[in-house]
């Protein structure tokens, strides 16, 4: 093999333009597709943990059965009761997999500053569980601040944050003062003062004159209920979401409660959508990819067999099985992508280390603050691109070896 | 048991439409340790007669049986094999693997064979000795001279020890020198080793060295001497 192996070494040598041209499409493709792949799960992770840590979701939510199709017009018979949360709770506690469970409550109303009003939609959390949750994030969400101002606290229950669009809207600031109104779930009208403690980002543009972020308490004392709409639940391994969410639904049937459980990629519409369209997009490129590195691997191999056609007569004739025609430019074509597979892994480690150095910023769609910018290195796309080039590659010298190999040997050693 | 028996042998080839017929007719045997010369005008069916021979071409109809065993039915696979362990080239214009040193050139017919790199070189080296070009199996066949190329060709041709080596036209690209250092070489190793070997040529001097000359002319057999 070594002398089949020397021999497709020397011959890529014999056109030099030609193979480095393959070559530099193969590296340039695989560093594509890895430079964008490792873009992507950059922009999934941060996605991700801005869902599960930043907006406080965690990894699973437990609803009432029901909830999510009929509690818009019966809040009151979908709400988990105060007793309801404690057996969650109590039950969660046990199981050391299990961080945090925080009961939640989702509210709408209006909101006043005294001369102009607008409708209001907020999320009520436990201001300690929802901090202990966000420095759970790891990586670029831990870095970056979302919000100006202070945090929200358990005891201040006043305290609230605003979206910066509804805080303009309002003509408010931090610790400006407000009214909020709303229908209690016993159908009265309720009004509550509030101060604004923070000014946050919304994580949808269209939501970002509307929403607020209260205390739990302060959002059961507008509603005056002592129920929450949700339990969310933070797991120590998000890989496990899946299997703890069985793991719960059977729990809490055995605990005799109605309850469904979401993950937080079920909730995520907004992350399933980029990600689909981002795998979209990924797909597009790989198709590009795949069309240069196959069009490069046949026009080299194709060349190759037309110069050569007398030398294949040549190795026919003393001996050469028709295979062994095949397998010698497939060791050409393989060694063409060995090598820029190589030089594109090379390319992306070199574009991740500019990336970690220049630390560019943009600003993503769904907040308005600047962030770093940056690609992760993906082992997985890296390896399963590897052998998908390597693979296709020998694939694409198969119908030029073939045809060489089934050459008429006077034919091919008549050729000039 | 001759090496090679052909009976009435026939190859036609298609132009187009247009059917011409390069051999007809033929029926010869060619026996072991011969050192037989095809010879005749251009076009006289020369190189289609050692295609036959070598198993790289078919026949149209007859039969040809190389070594007691028919041709026809083997498979290129089995064919392939036949002529790896069996039959030598020598080409008119060396054929070498322009890659290759000289040394790895001949090695190669061994080493498609399986043999071990370390048997192959050994094997290799004593030949391009006796062929008196030890000094440049480093070179690449570019660098050696026409003569040194051609020697290279029958080193490669005979590595296998194979029982029939066909040269096509071998002293058409050589001085006089040369020509007739690789005429005395290759009478040698057929007197030597009993090889057989088989020209197609018209070069008066090698003519003048084989013993036995088949003269064809317009696709059949005009003369068979024994000198």
């Amino acid at each position: 093999m070594m002398t089949w192996i020397k021999i497709g070494v020397r011959n890529l040598y014999r056109n030099k333009r030609r193979s480095l041209f393959t070559i530099g499409a193969i590296a340039l493709g695989l560093a594509a597709v890895n430079v964008f792949g490792g873009f992507t799960r950059y922009m999934y992770t941060n996605l991700r943990d801005s869902f599960i840590y930043v907006q406080g979701n965690g990894h699973l939510t437990v609803f009432k059965e029901g909830f999510l199709t009929e509690g818009k017009l019966d809040p009151l018979k979908y709400l988990l009761t105060e007793t309801e949360t404690k057996t969650i709770q109590d039950l969660c506690a046990k199981d050391p997999r299990i961080l945090v469970v925080t009961p939640q409550l989702r509210i709408t109303g209006m909101i006043s500053n005294g001369a102009v009003s607008t409708i209001f939609i907020a999320m009520g959390r436990v201001p300690s569980d929802a901090i202990f949750i966000r420095k759970r994030a790891t990586g670029l969400i831990e870095e970056v601040k979302l919000f100006s101002g202070k945090e929200l606290e358990d005891e201040i229950i006043y305290g609230v944050g605003l979206s910066k669009g509804l805080a303009k809207k309002l003509g408010l600031g931090l610790d400006s003062g407000a009214i909020v109104m709303s229908p209690t779930v016993d159908g009265f009208v309720n009004a509550l003062d509030i101060e604004v403690f923070q000014l946050f980002d919304a994580s949808i543009e269209a939501l970002d004159d509307k929403l607020m972020i209260v205390p739990l308490k302060f959002a059961q004392s507008l509603y005056d209920t002592n129920s929450a709409d949700r339990l969310t639940i933070l797991l120590n391994d998000g890989s496990r979401t899946e299997a703890m969410r069985t793991f719960l639904e059977e729990a809490l049937r055995q605990k005799g409660l109605k309850v469904e459980i979401k993950t937080w990629r079920e909730l995520s519409s907004f992350y399933r959508k980029t990600k689909d369209m981002f795998d979209v997009i990924f797909i597009f490129i790989f198709i590009i990819v795949f069309v240069i590195v196959v069009m490069s691997v046949i026009n080299t191999i194709s060349m190759a067999v037309m110069e050569r056609t007398n030398e294949i007569g040549t190795l026919r004739a003393i001996g050469l099985k028709r295979r062994g025609i095949i397998r010698l430019f497939a060791i050409e074509s393989g060694l063409l992508a060995i090598i820029g597979s190589a030089i594109g892994v090379g390319l992306t480690l070199l574009s991740w280390v500019g990336i970690q150095i220049l630390r560019p910023t943009w600003t993503p769609p769904h907040i308005s603050t600047e962030i770093p910018l940056e690609i992760y290195l993906a082992p997985d796309y890296m390896i399963v691109s590897l052998l998908f080039l390597f693979l296709l590659s020998l694939a694409a010298a198969t119908f030029p070896a073939k045809k060489a190999a089934s050459m008429n040997i006077v034919d091919a050693l008549g050729h000039v | 048991m001759s090496l090679i028996q052909m009976n009435q042998v026939q190859k036609d080839y298609h132009l187009g439409e247009v059917q011409i017929t390069a051999l007809k007719d033929i029926s010869l045997v060619i026996e072991r340790g011969e050192f037989v010369a095809v010879w005749g005008p251009s076009g006289s069916g020369k190189s289609t007669l050692c295609n036959l021979m070598g198993m790289i071409d078919s026949q149209t109809s007859g039969t040809i049986s190389f070594d007691g065993k028919e041709v026809a039915p083997l498979t290129d696979e089995e064919k392939t094999e036949l002529r790896s362990s069996s039959i030598g080239f020598i080409f008119q214009n060396f054929n070498l693997i322009p890659v290759l040193s000289a040394l790895e050139n001949v090695m190669l017919p061994l080493q498609i064979q399986g043999v071990s790199n370390e048997i192959a070189r050994k094997k290799a080296t004593d030949i391009l000795t006796e062929m008196d070009i030890a000094n440049f199996i480093k070179q690449r066949p570019h660098k050696l001279s026409g003569g040194q190329q051609q020697r290279v060709a029958i080193a490669r041709s005979l590595i296998t020890s194979p029982a029939l080596v066909l040269a096509d036209e071998p002293t058409a690209n050589l001085d006089s020198e040369n020509a007739k250092r690789i005429i005395d070489i290759m009478h040698q190793i057929n007197l030597s080793r009993g090889t057989t070997f088989l020209f197609s040529t018209h070069d008066q001097r090698l003519l003048d060295r084989v013993n036995r000359q088949i003269q064809l002319q317009d696709g059949t057999i005009v003369g068979d001497k024994r000198l």
